[in-house]
């Protein structure tokens, strides 16, 4: 019987553009993804995975959607919101999240769920409970939105009766859904976040405090996963040697290079793997 | 994959080519048995170990648990840096002694 192939795209912002190399690498080999699993940034790559797309169209949405315009007034709202000049409160975000709807609507439109040629899930965060909500059905634009939203950056999105955010919150490199879902063969493919050696600002030190949580949570849930899982896991962790901001979408040749290179040291391995019969 | 056996006060285990679903199950058999013929503690040199997998962590675990129920341990020595990488990323330096050399990793027998 054919091994049941996923890939998992966790979260990471732009780095998650890393998959379109891990997705070049696989095509090059002939080597087919039977379901599309991701998270927050990743969930962008995943769902373009999905949906079939070739990695020119995933690269566009890419550029289009990482211009720093998507976070216009966050320095200036910041402020008010510390100094108490501007009401905040759990359904707030610093950032207008207008442009990022726009750009996500123009990429994908009014498809959903049903329009991916391979099943496709996408891990979100209940706000008030903390727990990961997966989903596999609806509006890829909404889904998509609300595993994007970062704490206090982006408002939560409201789905039915719950108020989401980032999928990172809960769950950033969802390895556990491609589990559930009965994959015998996981490539999956994280990112530590960036942490600081100087800070000198507020926002700074919240930064990078933020980002030692997440990488923790990273390394814990994969640790787990790692030692629960009874098929063959496969990281896939592309290492940068410059530092990547959130908007530098000129270094994306570069990520997408630093994804194929990470992806093509499995390659060998996940062919003599899936040649085996399960 | 290949493993060499350098007999000491503390037997240095050699393992070289892959640790993966493919190998797994004979390195976790191979480790065992040395544990289990009176070598509880081990000194795994994993310096020529070329890749490694979730399978590969599970079994060096598995070998793990059996040094120590057997009243010994099993230390690692020179993991490459993508080996080390995902050593560290499942948490594996938390619960396993990982040594820079062989020669460090037998030393620390004597602690």
């Amino acid at each position: 019987m054919k091994k049941r192939l996923s890939i998992v795209i966790g979260s990471g912002s732009i780095l998650c553009a890393a998959s379109l190399g891990l997705m070049r690498a696989l095509k090059r080999e002939g080597i087919q993804v039977d379901m599309s699993v991701g998270c927050s940034g990743g969930s962008l790559y995943a769902a373009s995975i999905a949906l079939g797309w070739d990695t020119e169209t995933a690269q566009s949405l890419t550029v289009d959607l990482y211009k720093t315009d998507i976070v216009e007034g966050y320095t200036h709202n910041l402020r008010a919101a510390m100094a108490g000049e501007a009401r905040f409160t759990e359904a707030s975000g610093l950032v207008d999240d207008k442009v990022m709807l726009d750009r996500l609507a123009a990429a994908f439109g009014e498809k959903t769920f049903d329009d991916t040629i391979m099943p496709l899930y996408v891990v979100v965060t209940e706000l008030y409970s903390g727990e990961a909500v997966v989903f596999s059905s609806g509006k890829i634009v909404d889904v998509t939105r609300a595993s994007s939203a970062i704490p206090m950056v982006f408002p939560p999105v409201k789905i039915g009766d719950k108020l989401l955010v980032d999928g990172a919150v809960s769950n950033p490199l969802p390895i556990d859904v491609a589990i559930k879902e009965g994959s015998d063969v996981i490539l999956a493919m994280g990112f530590e976040l960036p942490t600081r050696k100087r800070m000198n600002s507020y926002a700074a030190v919240t930064s990078h405090f933020n980002n030692l949580y997440m990488n923790n949570i990273l390394k814990s849930s994969f640790a787990f996963y790692n030692a629960a899982h009874h098929a063959e896991l496969i990281p896939v962790l592309p290492a940068f040697d410059r530092p990547i901001g959130g908007f530098d979408h000129h270094q994306l040749p570069y990520i997408i290079e630093q994804g194929e290179r990470a992806a093509a040291e499995q390659i060998p391995y996940l062919k003599r793997l899936l040649a085996e019969s399960s | 994959m290949e493993i060499t056996i350098t007999p000491g006060k503390i037997d240095v285990l050699a393992v070289s080519g892959t640790i993966d679903a493919l190998t797994a199950a004979e390195i976790t058999a191979s480790f065992n048995k040395h544990i289990h013929d009176g070598h509880p503690d081990v000194v795994a040199d994993f310096s020529n170990v070329e890749f490694m997998s979730s399978a590969g962590l599970r079994a060096i675990l598995a070998s793990v648990k059996e040094a120590r129920a057997a009243g010994g341990d099993f230390r690692l020595a020179c993991p490459q840096p993508a080996i080390d990488k995902l050593l560290k990323m499942a948490g594996f330096h938390n619960i396993v002694k990982i040594f820079p050399t062989v020669q460090d990793a037998l030393a620390s027998f004597g602690d």
